[in-house]
């Protein structure tokens, strides 16, 4: 808890008659993380290994499933579990059923694309027939005259031509269409007062016939075609139905294969023996070394390394469980370093009270709980489902400050405010003494200031672990004096004006020029922590200002909440108020429509105020998080740990 | 002659008026701010993020940085108005 999981360096060295052992060991174990082997530029007596026999067998068959689950839309990420088939009989099937069901799905996936072709060719003949169909000529009549030339195409409007012709032209189709048949001796001359209206030639198809019956024809044949694609589609459902169990388990069963074939890759080994290196959690470590040890009958040699570069181990979060969602939070800042303070725990805590302080709305609140726990169906792989834990643990403290604020949907619950009252005068709705901003912002403030002096308090802890010998010590001196100057400047300001639910100071002894007890230690914390600050880096200096805007950037916990309680009220006001009480007091047709629209309106504006909600509370309880408190203490960057092996979901051994 | 307690109920209310839309001003042009810095660092956070899915936090942090100002501007806005 508040530190990474803490991890122990492995070096093992074995015979390569052992590696086949080894690496099944690993790979069961599942807590290995490799450290990959660089070979150095110029060879020496070290070099990576060749992949085990049977890697390039598992990586086709791999291949081939793959191909199958694409074709048939299996995504294992999306499978529900039904039974975990035994790996033996996996392989058996693979030998026996994979092949026909590859050849059964290639057949079926093959004359589908070339049905798909062919619907495309006769929906094209078509469109191309379509405005030929305007005119009541036959196909072949557009052809095969030595004297005369059949112009035809596209245009705007009907044109007149003053030499003797044959002219059809109909605006019944888009583009509309003209056909006209001169003598050859007038067709430049046409031709030229047919490009000048803005003719636009097409070719006449190679067919014969009425076009109006071949188009028919040709889109029969394409809804003929539809329906066979149709009933292709379904025979691949059916083998998405018959087979989807033992493809993913082929899937994982094959992955697993290749991935342990393939793991001497990631070794260096000699003529007789390989080496690797990598990271075991401290809570295994001797788990797996007695299990090493066992299953080669002490032919391996195994030993510990010192850790000596913090940046290159794994980092594993180690928290309680209701935190363990909020680690993909910390993994999109990035994952904290191995020697660092692991800050999920109080992300966990203060994340979901943030959102509550800013969405504080019991009808919000169950809204998006509903919404959370609905979602959970549909969203199946891991981030989206600690995503959504979040957002259910995020709106249940909605619901418990929507209960303090007395809110729901803007309006007021039967009882007053249990804190402060955040009920705006919006269409007379306020009760009480009003909204109680001022207050609201305090606390806000007060939250701030808490939050950031407890971030600088992790740096000052963060750089004894992080730095080493005089920067370690310099980097402690220049957080407490950041701490020095905000808490100097929060004393002068005490000491100055009074400020309701902050400690009033202004009472206290003056010692020199006017200024009391309060604002000299302010004046004297102030100089000191500008001295801390600038002993290690002077251009730090220049960030002063950061400290009065980060502080103040805590006010927006009041005022994204109070826009919008604003925006739900007035969604209140116009539908219920403006539109619909008055129509209840004498009911007329006009009043019922007015009804319906207004209640149209307070849906819509929920709707959408639910939505802002949610990205408003998220976004700004993140973002305090990642700008005002990480920036105090945070480095990140550390590596994922990823052990050697797979928790097998559709197989057991 | 003028009315001495109308010509205070009216300056009274034009002070009214005025700090409302001092408080307009303040969220506005904050906005317009805050949406002007906001532009090129969010386009540039959203190249980043094209790039490489692991710079979505740190492009978020940098995309919301300007944010500040706009809410400077709302709670000046709310001061003036309670």
């Amino acid at each position: 808890m508040l530190r990474p999981e803490r991890m122990r360096r492995l070096l093992i060295a074995a015979p390569k008659s052992e590696i086949d052992t080894i690496i099944g060991e690993l790979y069961r174990h599942n807590v290995y993380h490799i450290e990959d082997f660089v070979p150095e530029s110029t060879p020496g007596a070290l070099s990576i290994g060749h992949p085990l026999s049977g890697a390039s067998d598992a990586a086709s068959a791999l291949i081939k499933v793959r191909a199958i689950e694409n074709a048939c839309g299996i995504d294992s990420e999306n499978v529900e579990i039904r039974e975990r088939l035994p790996a033996s009989k996996v392989r058996e099937m693979i030998r026996t059923d994979l092949p026909s069901i590859q050849k059964e799905t290639e057949d079926l996936v093959g004359s589908r694309s070339r049905l798909e072709t062919r619907q495309k060719e006769h929906e094209q003949r078509a469109r191309e027939l379509e405005p030929f169909a305007a005119v009541p000529l036959d196909l072949e009549f557009y052809r095969g005259y030595t004297r005369f030339t059949v112009f035809t195409g596209h245009m705007s409007h009907d044109v007149e031509i003053d030499v003797p012709n044959e002219k059809y032209f109909s605006d019944k189709v888009a583009g509309n269409m003209i056909v006209v048949v001169v003598q050859n001796e007038h067709r430049e001359q046409v031709e030229r007062t047919l490009l000048d209206a803005g003719f636009q030639a097409i070719p006449v198809p190679e067919e014969t016939g009425a076009p109006a019956d071949r188009m028919k024809a040709h889109l029969d044949e394409a809804r003929r075609i539809e329906s066979e694609i149709v009933a292709i589609n379904e025979k691949i459902a059916g083998i998405r139905e018959r087979h989807t169990d033992f493809l993913v388990a082929c899937d994982e069963l094959l992955t697993a294969d290749v991935e342990r074939a393939e793991a001497p890759l990631r070794f260096a080994t000699t003529e007789e023996t390989f080496i690797t290196e990598g990271w075991v959690p401290e809570d295994r470590a001797d788990r797996i070394q007695a299990a090493l040890e066992k299953a080669t009958g002490g032919r391996i040699y195994i030993e510990e390394l010192e850790i000596d570069d913090d940046t290159a181990v794994p980092v594993e979060y180690e928290n309680p469980s209701f935190a363990r969602p909020s680690q993909l939070l910390m993994d999109l800042y990035g994952r904290p370093r191995y020697s660092e303070f692991d800050p999920t725990l109080l992300l966990a805590i203060a994340f979901p009270i943030f959102f509550g302080m800013i969405l504080g709305d019991v009808g919000y609140g169950a809204v998006l709980l509903a919404l959370s726990l609905g979602l959970r169906k549909f969203l199946k792989g891991e981030g989206g489902r600690a995503l959504l834990k979040v957002l259910s643990i995020s709106s249940i403290s909605s619901i418990i400050f929507g209960v303090l604020y007395s809110e729901a949907f803007g309006f007021s619950l039967p009882w007053p405010t249990l804190i402060f009252s955040r009920h705006l005068n919006i269409g007379g709705a306020a009760t009480g003494h009003g909204p109680q901003v001022v207050e609201l912002m305090i606390v806000a403030i007060w939250i701030g200031i808490l939050h950031i002096t407890l971030g600088r308090l992790i740096g000052t802890r963060n750089a004894r672990s992080l730095y080493h010998g005089k920067h370690a010590m310099k980097a402690m001196l220049s957080n407490l004096g950041w701490l020095g100057v905000m808490w100097g400047i929060l004393l002068m300001i005490w000491a100055f004006f009074p400020i309701p639910l902050m400690p009033d100071l202004t009472g206290l002894p003056v010692v020199a020029m006017g200024f009391n007890v309060a604002a000299v230690t302010g004046v004297v914390l102030l100089v000191a922590g500008v001295i801390g600050i600038a002993q290690e880096n002077p251009l730090e200096v220049v960030e002063l200002p950061t400290i009065i805007s980060h502080v103040l950037s805590y006010a927006r916990l009041t005022a994204v909440g109070l826009s919008s309680v604003a925006i739900a009220m007035v969604v209140n006001y116009i539908s219920i108020g403006m539109m619909i009480e008055p129509q209840l007091e004498a009911i007329t047709p006009v009043g019922v429509v007015l009804i319906i629209v207004g209640i149209l309106v307070f849906l819509m504006g929920h709707v959408l105020n639910t939505a802002l909600g949610l990205l408003g509370g998220g976004l700004h309880s993140i973002r305090l998080h990642y700008v005002e408190f990480f920036t105090k203490f945070y480095k990140g960057g550390g590596k994922k740990y990823n052990p050697f092996g797979m928790k097998s979901k559709f197989t057991e051994e | 002659m003028v009315d001495v307690a109308t010509t205070l109920e009216m300056v009274q209310a034009s002070q009214a008026g005025m700090s409302a839309v001092g408080a307009g001003l303040a969220v506005g042009l904050t906005g317009v701010g805050t949406g002007l810095a906001e532009m090129g660092i969010g386009a540039a956070a959203v190249g980043a993020t094209a790039e490489n899915r692991d710079m979505f936090g740190l492009a978020l942090l940098f995309t919301v940085i300007p944010e500040t100002i706009v809410i400077f501007g709302l709670v000046v806005a709310l001061l003036l108005l309670f």
